[in-house]
């Protein structure tokens, strides 16, 4: 089993690549010019990473999880913009917005500890609801739906960092939080969480706490979530608006996680690049590319509706421009899609996690023949 | 952050929709008079009514295969669609008289079947591989299933039809024709009952009961209630278990086009994002009453939309769904299998 | 002699059914004691009662002279206090967010100039005051009578779960195998072990050299384990490839491993051929020799008549004899209660 043991040299070079990006670009053309999306494929990574240690580790279904991101941009926003007297720098503002989203994971938590299965799913629907409604009705706090800017950009020692900088910045928190994650991972706290998915009765019984270990499951969730809200508004220098934290952003996280591989974070970091490279990068340059296409449509379309009886090519051709020759109107198609076909398909996902975390003890007692294949 | 712009058009436009229709009694402060309560009231049971007809879809849903079926709001949302192109297609909104009345019963019954047929469809090709596979999978396909179903919606809305406003923005609600108009049917000491009040109360009783008699007295009903306590036992009965489950898909689906086609009346309102919303009122109605629970899922449709009216009427509009979730979590919290549900047990 | 374990008068009903009636057992420090009786007897539900994971409708169940079960001290008479007084709190603040950030925050800062951070607490009681005093007490009544319901109802549910009790000292293995079986052998054992980790979140998040050392010791430990119950070649094997008895074996291991002073066994030997219950025996002999109290469930009476010093007879929920088992053996009702099902010994 232990024999397939995964080329270390592969994330290294993957990082490397990664990082070598913002250098080669200048000589990439324009549809490879990828720094931007990436980093949001980065800020998805780090909220997926999250998701991945509540639904994937502890096998609980969070379908909330923008709700954490939501309270971390906030709080990122309150603490560092300048019409708000708290005007916190990045680094600062960020441990706030961690130890603010490790709360509200406690507050979401605490109370749903009985709740189970499909339930749950649903009470963290809820409350990613909850969130999105009190955030836009306490307008004198969050300034509503006009969203809090202008934010400072990220910045090292008191140097801001501009796109490039952001970007390598970003890439670390990624590498970090993916090193942070695997540690729990292969610890007692991971070793809990995994035994409460596969049988918390038993688990129970072998005295594993479960409530305290999914507590701290929800807290690492949120935590996560909240940072990656936070890098998100500073990187935009705006909150947005509340609905911009909705359930498509959590069902997007979800997708990223089952695509990659539940409970693997290296599949989580996959799925990651998949699924917001699918939608920031493949169709968004399709519908650049489908751009001129769709023009040449518009200038048919007004003809077909002053033109008396609809012609059926013009009924098509109007229903064409109007939504199917967008890509980015695809989106909750593709993402739909991904889930049921992956739920049939390849439920493990791309990367399943690796069965085996524990290698036995490096020195062979006598009499136990060694183990490691 | 994607369907941003869409989403707050849409809150906007339903907010004005709703200060319309729905007078805000908090804002001047006065003690409200019994009238406004039991006009609130009324307001709230006929849109429990309609939550408690989608609601039964989701709870038979549950007691038969124990998914939380999350395409369901979205497959009431696309049988708005077909109903409100039907009326087009159809010119409905223009019959009156008896033209009229047949002409609703038609698209009522019409859009039923479209619903019932679609979700006998989705069960066939997204939920049946999944049977032996974990809950959490058959939920998350249902949860895909959902956004392929609110895409579909998407796509709809840009028909370039009158009834869609030309198609030109797919995204942004439309108004669906008042068919039945909103005039006083008639009052009860000071309290209206409108003409959609009515409507919504003929359609929803008699399905019930009709319900009822099929599950207790019919040998589907029998095989539906076989099925849910013990599929394996009654497939070896010999009931084809999985014709059981698609007729229970099948009628859930229906119940949710008549539902549909008296929500979209009653608000006279429809766009893409709106499955969201009602399956969320129904799938609360559903565990507020122990999900899997007939009568339960009644009772809780019927709390849910009093809860609704009086929330928009006495707090304010904008609380009224952080209200409605609130109480989801509660009960959860306190009673975990719903009001009338049975406790379940582990087997060890 | 006090009894190690000792289960007084306990009746377990579920609605109508009555799956154990006045069951009183008294297992003895260094025993083997087996409990036996056909299929449907009760065993395992007693066995379910006595670890927590069904509470006793009626009856005791006694670790050490004394109940394993949460009592409602002081500390938890506060800590359900605070819990209230939080949502208490949270509920004035929730209601007058608004309020109280205008006139702390908004009404008080003008951009660019310094902020009066010592003015901005005191504003609070006065804004507190013009929400009113009605609306503002009732929520928090309110929310501190639902607060401490919810603490009150979380302990409640909690006052005995199988955790508690395996912590106490009592470890047990199921009937139906309830491995980890995308873990290995080595990690199913460590489960068993977590109570005995000291290194916390923080640790393991950065992996200090405490954590480090720590968690080679608790290896080495766990690959003990699997020695002392023969299965240390398969170590590195995820524990749903093993072979049925094998896995029987891990689940022992695993009980082991939380350092029980009592272990309960379902039904360790069932199936099992007959070489591999002779190595069970010897297994559940060594393990009461290193100092644990066995009690176990078994239907193959070459096994229970071959290592048990007493055994407990039970049928239709209800304890029908208990003795050696020389004396079941030759107890007529007992050889009644097994007639054309099994024969005994």
């Amino acid at each position: 089993m232990a024999a397939a043991r995964r080329n270390p040299w592969v994330p290294v070079a993957g990082l490397a690549a990664l990082a070598a990006w913002p250098l080669l670009e200048p000589a990439l053309p324009a549809w490879l010019q990828l720094g931007e999306p990436l980093t949001e494929v980065f800020v998805y990574a780090i909220l997926a990473l999250g998701l991945n240690v509540l639904t994937g580790f502890t096998g609980l279904l969070n379908l909330g999880v923008a709700a954490f991101a939501a309270i971390g941009a906030y709080a990122y926003s309150i603490a560092t913009c300048e019409v708000y007297p708290f005007q916190l720098g990045f680094w600062p503002a960020l441990a706030v917005t961690g130890a603010v989203g490790a709360i509200a994971g406690f507050a979401l938590g605490a109370p749903t500890l009985r709740v189970r299965g499909d339930y749950l799913a649903i009470v963290t629907l809820g409350f990613g609801e909850i969130v999105k409604d009190v955030l836009v009705n306490l307008d004198a706090i969050t300034k509503g739906t006009q969203g809090i800017n202008p934010l400072p950009p990220p910045s090292i020692l008191g140097t801001p960092l501009e796109a490039r900088g952001q970007y390598w910045l970003y890439l670390g928190f990624v590498a970090a939080t993916f090193l942070g994650v695997r540690a729990l991972e292969r610890s007692r706290v991971g070793r809990a969480w995994i035994s409460i998915r596969e049988d918390e009765l038993a688990s129970r019984a072998m005295g594993i706490r479960p409530d305290r270990a999914k507590m701290l499951a929800f807290a690492t969730c949120a935590a996560l979530a909240a940072l990656s809200g936070a890098l998100l508004v500073s990187r935009l220098s705006s909150s947005g608006e509340p609905s911009n934290y909705g359930f498509e952003v959590s069902i997007i996280a979800l997708c990223i996680v089952i695509v990659g591989g539940i409970g693997s974070v290296r599949g989580t970091l996959l799925g990651a690049f998949v699924m917001v490279g699918m939608n920031s990068i493949v169709l968004v340059r399709l519908t650049e590319v489908l751009g001129s296409g769709a023009e040449g449509m518009a200038a048919a379309a007004p003809a077909a509706d002053a033109g008396a009886p609809a012609h059926a090519w013009h009924f098509v051709r109007t229903w064409a421009h109007n939504v199917l020759l967008t890509p980015t109107n695809w989106k909750f198609l593709l993402f739909g899609l991904a889930l049921v076909l992956m739920m049939i398909f390849r439920p493990q996902g791309i990367l399943p996690p690796r069965a085996v975390h524990e290698d036995p003890p490096a020195p062979a007692p006598p009499g136990g023949g060694e183990a490691h294949a | 952050m994607l369907r941003a712009a869409a989403a707050a058009e849409q809150l906007a436009i339903l907010a004005l929709a709703r200060a319309d229709s729905v007078p805000s009694f908090a804002a001047d402060g006065a003690l409200s008079p019994p009238e406004v309560f039991s006009q609130q009231l009324v307001t709230g049971l006929s849109n429990g009514m309609i939550i408690a007809l989608i609601a039964i879809g989701y709870t038979m849903v549950y007691g038969i295969v124990e998914l939380i079926n999350f395409a369901h709001g979205d497959l009431c949302m696309l049988g708005a669609f077909f109903a409100l192109t039907a009326v087009g297609a159809f010119a409905l909104d223009g019959a009156s008289g008896a033209g009229g009345v047949v002409g609703l019963v038609a698209l009522l019954v019409a859009t039923a079947a479209f619903c019932g047929a679609l979700n006998w469809s989705i069960n066939r090709l997204a939920y049946r591989p999944l049977r032996s596979a974990s809950k959490l999978s058959l939920l998350v396909a249902a949860i895909g299933a959902s956004f392929v179903l609110v895409n579909l919606g998407l796509f709809w809305g840009g028909l370039p039809m009158e009834v869609f406003a030309g198609g030109t923005s797919a995204a942004a609600p439309k108004a669906f024709p008042a068919l039945v108009e909103p005039k006083p049917a008639f009052t009860v000491g000071d309290v209206i009952v409108s003409r959609p009040d009515v409507l919504v109360l003929a359609v929803t009783v008699p399905l019930m009961l009709a319900l009822t008699w099929l599950v207790r007295f019919t040998k589907l009903g029998k095989a539906m209630r076989a099925v849910a306590q013990n599929p394996v036992a009654a497939a070896l009965m010999g009931i084809d278990v999985e014709r059981v489950i698609g007729a229970t898909f099948f009628i859930g689906g229906a119940l949710g086009g008549f539902a549909t086609v008296v929500y979209s009346i009653y608000n006279q309102t429809v766009g893409f994002q709106m499955g969201y919303r009602m399956g969320m009122d129904a799938f609360i109605a559903a565990v507020l009453g122990g999900i899997g629970n007939l009568p339960g899922a009644v009772l809780g449709g019927l709390v849910i939309g009093v809860v609704r009216a009086m929330s928009d009427g006495y707090v304010e509009a904008r609380w009224t769904n952080a209200i409605v979730f609130g109480i989801l979590i509660l009960i959860l919290v306190f009673r975990p299998s719903g009001l009338l549900g049975a406790k379940l047990r582990e087997k060890v | 002699m006090s009894a190690i374990l000792e289960v007084k008068d306990v009746t377990m009903r579920f609605g109508g059914l009555v799956a154990n009636e006045r069951v009183s057992l008294a297992v003895h420090p260094g025993e083997i004691f087996a409990v036996i009786g056909p299929n449907g007897a009760g065993k395992t539900t007693l066995f379910n009662a006595i670890t927590g994971i069904y509470e006793p409708t009626e009856g005791d169940v006694l670790f050490e002279g004394k109940p394993i079960r949460r009592e409602w001290t002081a500390a938890d008479r506060v800590r359900g206090l605070a819990v209230g007084a939080t949502s208490a709190a949270a509920a004035v603040l929730a209601l007058n967010a608004t309020a109280l950030w205008t006139a702390a925050i908004n009404d008080r800062y003008v951009m660019g100039e310094p902020f009066p951070w010592g003015g901005a607490l005191a504003t609070v009681p006065a804004t507190l005051r013009d929400a009113g005093f009605w609306p503002t007490w009732f929520a928090a009544a309110a929310a501190f009578l639902v607060g401490r319901l919810a603490f009150g109802a979380i302990w409640r549910a909690q006052r005995r779960t199988p955790d508690l009790v395996a912590r106490a000292g009592i470890a047990r293995t199921f009937q139906n195998i309830r491995l980890f079986g995308e873990m290995n052998l080595v990690e199913n054992v460590l489960v068993g072990m977590d109570q005995h980790f000291r290194s916390g979140y923080w640790a393991c998040l950065f992996r200090t050299p405490g954590f480090r050392r720590e968690r080679g010791r608790m290896r080495r430990r766990a690959f003990e384990l699997l020695q002392f119950v023969d299965l240390a070649d398969e170590a590195a094997e995820p524990a749903r490839s093993l072979p049925y008895g094998h896995q029987r074996r891990l689940e022992i291991a695993r009980a082991l491993a939380t350092r029980p002073r009592l272990i309960l066994l379902d039904e360790p030997a069932a199936g099992m051929n007959p070489a591999e219950s002779a190595d069970l025996m010897k297994l559940i002999r060594r393990i009461r020799e290193s100092g644990v109290t066995v009690v176990l469930i078994e239907h193959d009476m070459k096994v229970v008549m071959g290592i048990s010093d007493r055994i407990a007879v039970l049928q239709y929920g209800k304890k029908i004899a208990e003795g050696t088992p020389e004396a079941i053996r030759n107890d007529p009702v007992c050889v009644a209660a097994y007639l054309g099902t099994e024969e005994l010994g």
